[in-house]
């Protein structure tokens, strides 16, 4: 009985990761692009910087709160989303960049 | 009589700051002009790293200026080596005429500028004064430190980019003032006549308050020594 509900706990790990999307954030022209984004709780989010100088992207929402640290030119830095509700993330470095997620 | 020798003084006076104004200029035309262009603005076709900054919206008051062009901006605290120091090529009269001649040509109000701009920010409240260096030191490194560096020498991990396109000025020997320095951590360094907008304006993010802990946290970390 025991392995059965191992099993199966596993199975619908395995199963809630596969349905987990990634979500596509391309950091250019000091811009996130798109500039808002709905998620569900579980999804990826990849931050690609495509301009040709360093940037960052952070939260400071408490239920969600990540800092990718410095992301070079070129980079990529994925987060998952762990909790409902409306943040924002922001580059440290340039402060007019501004995302807004809406997980659900 | 005293009419007479007051009128005589006067004229002194002002051939003298003519002569000043001319030899400025003389020397602008020969040196400067080909970075900085006719009309101060900067606008001319040659490739810079950093491209050189409007005169015309330039921070900088008369003596700043002719410390710039004396001692160049390397020595001041910028990393780009764009700018380069004169007093090997000028005498002290020399390049007091030419600080003279750009300031009253190009940018004859930047004091004004200044003075206006600060009038129109916040005062900070007195419950607030004791808390400035603490929130100026968060919001240092949380923001500023990415192109400054912790220790101020503008050397933080943002300039360690391969490209290399951002050059931040080593906070310790800038020879802005406290004032200037929040003006443009406010503004940003477009509004006061760069070409990028490499040090960007912080008005959108953070309010006056917390700027100028950030540059009370500067002054007395990286430059009280």
């Amino acid at each position: 009985m025991k392995t059965i509900l191992k099993t199966l706990l596993i199975s619908l790990a395995i199963a809630a990761s596969a349905n987990a999307a990634n979500h596509l954030v391309d950091q250019k022209g000091k811009t996130f692009i798109p500039h808002a984004l709905t998620v569900a709780v579980g999804d990826t989010i990849t931050f690609k910087n495509s301009d040709p100088f360093a940037h960052n992207a952070y939260t400071d929402d408490e239920a969600n709160e990540f800092d990718i640290g410095m992301q070079a030119a070129g980079a990529e830095n994925k987060v998952t989303v762990k909790a409902a509700g409306t943040f924002s993330v922001e580059c440290a470095i340039h402060p007019n960049m501004l995302l807004e997620v809406t997980a659900k | 009589m005293k009419g007479i020798l007051l009128l005589a003084a006067l004229v002194l006076s002002l051939s003298a700051s003519d002569t000043k104004f001319d030899l400025g200029e003389k020397i602008y035309t020969q040196t400067c002009v080909s970075c900085h262009g006719v009309n101060g603005k900067a606008q001319v076709d040659l490739e810079f790293v950093v491209k050189p900054r409007s005169l015309q919206t330039s921070i900088l008051d008369e003596e700043q200026s002719y410390n710039i062009i004396k001692k160049g901006s390397h020595y001041w605290g910028s990393a780009a080596d764009i700018m380069p120091s004169f007093e090997s090529v000028y005498d002290d009269k020399e390049l007091r005429a030419v600080s003279y001649y750009v300031s009253k040509k190009f940018n004859p109000n930047a004091k004004k500028r200044v003075v206006a701009e600060y009038a129109k920010s916040d005062l900070i409240p007195k419950e607030k004064l004791s808390k400035m260096h603490k929130r100026g030191a968060k919001i240092y490194k949380r923001n500023c430190s990415w192109c400054h560096g912790l220790t101020g020498k503008g050397d933080g991990e943002a300039t360690r980019n391969p490209e290399k396109s951002i050059f931040p000025y080593d906070l310790g020997k800038t020879l802005l003032t406290k004032k200037q320095m929040f003006l443009y951590a406010k503004h940003g360094g477009k509004f006061w006549g760069t070409d990028k907008n490499d040090m960007p304006g912080w008005s959108r993010k953070y309010d006056d308050y917390t700027l100028k802990s950030v540059v009370f946290y500067i002054e007395e970390t990286f430059r009280k020594k």
